[in-house]
């Protein structure tokens, strides 16, 4: 075999073993989340049914999808603008201190979001403040530095050109800031509010430290589940309730990137 | 900063700029100062549930031989995990590059999934009972105990398993847009597929990937759900530690919660510390 | 690094499209030689000089250095080097390691590769630079570098795409002259690819004509300007003389009268469009003249002025000497030495 054909056959091998890496793991929790009964050694369900998906709608899985949704929405609520302006404000070169500013604003990504959760559980008991607010607080904190980096990253590659051309067709501030910057901008708001809300889905520690036990998200039900025996089929339902969304959300602002043809 | 068109080279610092960075600065000053700074204190005795404040050592010392073991095998899993996180991301990122693109999906559908989820779902499938050790026909005892056994390789695989998307996508980008030029240049100077690789792409994406590699490794060291539901009791890594310290009905156990905290947000800092000088002597920092 | 290069029926077709981008092309290159590619933007010279490297695969046709097939040969394999249009120096070494890259891609230790590729890094006069980091040096220094990193390659064909196009005239006129001592040092076969004629006549020995991919013209310099093989070569050449009319028994007949076609020139009967270089009609005093009129217009090109000057409906478009002055309106006298024209079958 000729060097071309070997480096073929090679490369495809090391593209199944990735695909194979990433896909498997979540094989389990698809057949879980449909078996009733599955005693091992089988190695497919003996029967399939929807019985965890009853267990986990009658533990308060609706519930926890509400709560999961508004924790994610809130978050990318707050987080995509205060990104947004920080990023255009270190875009422009013009703030004081950027070293530092882009120093702390990355800070949430490497310091532990539960020795933070941990610190302020007192305060917030003190404080007699709202769980949930205390939660938004932190997940939103912990959100910014996506937001900021990917709006950088969208503000490096924007022309203000496009603005100035616009200004000088007689456009207003205003028409300019709705009809040229913002649908330039779209499809980096719409991935960094996606990253966002998948902070604030996603979240179980801080939900569980600062949250008390009454904020109860998808990620704390499962976790409640896990950590018994025997519930596997109810982990798994969950689960899938966990992770199809955001996955649908996913593909939603992959294309809509797409079809704007700006890459972020 | 690289010349944009329209950008002029000399930039007078405005304070007007810097009430636009507000919303986004003062939310994290205040969360991560009140937080970090209030676990300080609580773990130096400053602020303690009963009592007078009283500076004092005493939560350090404690169980400082459990907290020495506890972060040995934090910072073991986490570089075990980012390790294995570089290897298969950057394999990723280059066959992605190569031509199809069918890895690139892989790794991006893992990117929605909670750590969480992800804990669970690797524990279906590593379990004794669980998927694999069905499919390969091993019963009790033949299958090893990768959940909760000695050398925590679920733990190590669901972290290095996000990981390795989240390192290929970072560095997907780079080569995307910075490198794909060089290469062909390279390639017209005569350098073979293997020189272009060692003297070309990986060059210019060691900024992307220590970056990439040492935020997962930070995150790895304070993750806790991962590691509360593949791992084993004794030894716990730090947060387990902490949270179970935090948890106990004795009080005077809080202190020690915190010390926990406390260090593995220094143990967390000194990662940075270090990536930033391998960092700073790169020619490719931006 | 004097090679001969030849491609023969070289195609390119882009998936999905009808008309090919490169459509069998023949071309040879003398070793040492220069040939300049010229043609307007998609006309597919930098196609041509893509298949050439190796970078692309042609849909047909061979490419051939001395005589060997390159057809199964990968880019880094033929020696052939390219300097593109931006300079694309690598940005996390030195200048000089830039200069070395060839020389540790062949396995030379640090030290003895930037010992050979000082000299390369001389002759485009750079050598104090070695040890600059690249963002630390102007475009045109940039492009030099560049071009010396493809010379210590030692490549058998040097392959330039548009390398001058995005630096100042004055930047421009230094580089031709690099490019000079370049050949009489190293005496490489070279193949330019640019929009200039101008650059082209400056720099080339000969010039190969390429629009919509099809080669329309080779030959050398100063035969492209004189004697075009379409009006389009022509056009593009700059010329702006085209008078349409017939040709008779080797005479060719217009609204400027009959005038005879030189000896060499294809004077097949027939529809045929003469064309002549503006440089090359000269004024003379009216009585003197068999063919007159009245300027029209008087155009700067340069220091030079370009007069329109109208013969019966046809203009004709003279270059005038630097000394020379006419006043619009004025009537003069012209001359269209025999030699200079040139008969062009009809069709653009």
């Amino acid at each position: 075999m000729s060097a071309p054909v070997i480096r073929a056959a090679v490369g495809r091998a090391v593209r199944a073993a990735l695909v194979l890496w990433f896909l498997v793991p979540l094989v389990p929790i698809l057949l879980w989340a449909f078996a009733n009964r599955w005693p091992f050694p089988d190695l497919l369900p003996q029967q399939w049914g929807l019985d965890g998906v009853r267990s986990g709608l009658a533990a308060g899985a609706p519930r926890a999808f509400v709560v999961s949704a508004a924790l994610g929405l809130t978050v990318a609520a707050i987080a995509t603008p205060a990104g947004a302006l920080a990023a255009r404000a270190l875009d422009s070169g013009r703030v004081p201190l950027p070293r530092l500013t882009e120093a702390v604003l990355f800070a949430p990504l490497i310091l532990p979001a539960f020795a933070v959760a941990l610190g302020l559980d007192v305060l917030v008991l003190r404080a007699r403040a709202p769980s949930p607010v205390a939660v938004v607080a932190v997940l939103v904190v912990a959100a910014i530095p996506y937001t900021t980096y990917l709006m950088r990253v969208a503000f490096g590659a924007y022309d203000s050109g496009y603005e100035d051309e616009a200004r000088t067709l007689g456009a207003s501030r205003a028409t300019v800031l709705i009809r040229v910057q913002i649908p330039l901008l779209a499809p980096a708001l719409s991935g960094a509010a996606f990253l966002a809300f998948l902070v604030g889905w996603s979240d179980y520690v801080v939900t569980l430290l600062i949250g008390g036990g009454r904020v109860v998200s998808v990620p704390i039900l499962v976790g409640s589940f896990a950590a018994g025996t025997g519930n596997s089929a109810v982990v798994a339902a969950l689960s899938l309730a966990a992770v199809v969304p955001p996955l649908i959300l996913l593909i939603v602002v992959a294309r809509a990137g797409r079809r704007t043809g700006t890459r972020t | 900063m690289s010349r944009r068109p329209g950008m002029r080279s000399w930039r007078a610092v405005s304070w007007r700029s810097a009430i636009w960075v507000l919303p986004a600065i003062v939310p994290v000053v205040a969360v991560l100062g009140a937080g970090l700074g209030s676990a300080l204190l609580q773990s130096l005795g400053l602020m303690p549930l009963v009592g007078s404040p009283v500076l004092t050592l005493d939560a350090y010392r404690a169980h400082a031989g459990d907290i020495a073991t506890s972060a040995a095998l934090s910072v073991a899993i986490a570089a075990a995990a980012t390790t294995i996180g570089v290897i298969v991301g950057v394999s990723m990122a280059l066959t992605a590059v190569a031509g199809r693109r069918a890895a690139l999906w892989a790794g991006t559908v893992t990117v929605p999934v909670p750590h969480l989820i992800g804990a669970a779902t690797m524990g279906l499938l590593l379990a004794d009972s669980g998927l694999l050790a069905r499919l390969f026909g091993l019963s009790e005892g033949g299958w090893p105990a990768l959940v909760g056994g000695r050398w925590w390789i679920a733990v190590v695989l669901e972290f290095a398993w996000k990981e390795s998307a989240f390192i290929g996508l970072v560095v997907v980008a780079v080569l995307t847009t910075r490198v794909a030029a060089y290469d062909e240049t390279a390639a017209m100077l005569g350098a073979s597929r293997l020189a272009r690789l060692r003297l070309v792409t990986f060059p210019l994406i060691r900024p992307a990937v220590v970056a990439s590699a040492t935020i997962s490794f930070a995150y790895t060291l304070g993750s806790y759900e991962v590691a509360r539901l593949l791992g084993r009791a004794y030894p716990e890594p730090l947060p387990v530690m902490a949270i179970r310290l935090f948890n106990s009905i004795d009080l005077a156990t809080r202190p020690q919660a915190a010390a926990a905290a406390v260090v593995t947000a220094g143990l967390a800092l000194l990662a940075v510390a270090a990536a930033l000088t391998v960092l700073r002597r790169s020619a490719v920092w931006r | 690094m004097s090679t001969r290069l030849e491609v023969r029926n070289l195609t390119r077709r882009h998936r999905g499209q009808q008309v090919p981008a490169l459509d069998s092309l023949d071309l040879e290159v003398n070793p040492g030689s220069c040939l300049a590619v010229l043609g307007p933007s998609g006309s597919g010279k930098s196609t041509a000089l893509r298949l050439i490297a190796g970078l692309d695969t042609p849909t047909g046709g061979t490419v051939l250095l001395d005589g060997a097939d390159m057809t199964d040969v990968p880019a880094e394999k033929r020696g052939i080097a390219m300097v593109f249009q931006r300079p694309l120096l690598f940005p996390h070494l030195s200048v000089i390691d830039n200069v070395a890259f060839a020389g540790r891609a062949a396995g030379l230790s640090r030290s003895a590769s930037r010992a050979a590729s000082r000299r390369y890094l001389d002759l485009v006069q750079l050598g104090e630079f070695a040890d600059r980091a690249v963002a630390d040096i102007s475009g045109g220094q940039a492009q030099r570098v560049a071009l010396a990193r493809s010379l210590a390659a030692q490549p058998k064909v040097l392959l330039l795409d548009e390398p001058f196009s995005a630096l100042d005239s004055a930047l421009r006129s230094d580089m031709y002259a690099l490019l000079k001592s370049i050949r009489d040092e190293l005496n490489p076969t070279i193949v330019l690819v640019t929009h200039d004629q101008s650059e082209a006549a400056v720099v080339a020995d000969a010039v190969a004509v390429l629009i919509a991919g099809v080669l329309e013209h080779h030959s050398d310099v100063r035969t492209a300007y004189l004697r075009p093989s379409t009006l389009a070569v022509h056009r593009l050449m700059g010329g702006l003389n085209e008078i349409p009319g017939r040709i008779a028994a080797g005479v060719h007949h217009s609204e400027l009268g009959s005038v005879v076609l030189p000896a060499d020139d294809d004077a097949r009967d027939g529809p045929a469009t003469l064309v002549i270089r503006q440089e090359m009609v000269r004024l003379v005093p009216v009585a003197a003249a068999t063919l007159t009129g009245i300027v029209t217009s008087l155009q700067s090109a340069g220091i030079r002025q370009r007069a329109c000057v109208r013969v019966g409906t046809t203009s004709v478009f003279v270059e005038l000497a630097p000394q020379l002055t006419v006043a619009v309106g004025a009537q003069v006298g012209l001359e269209l030495p025999t030699e200079a024209l040139h008969a062009v079958r009809a069709g653009p």
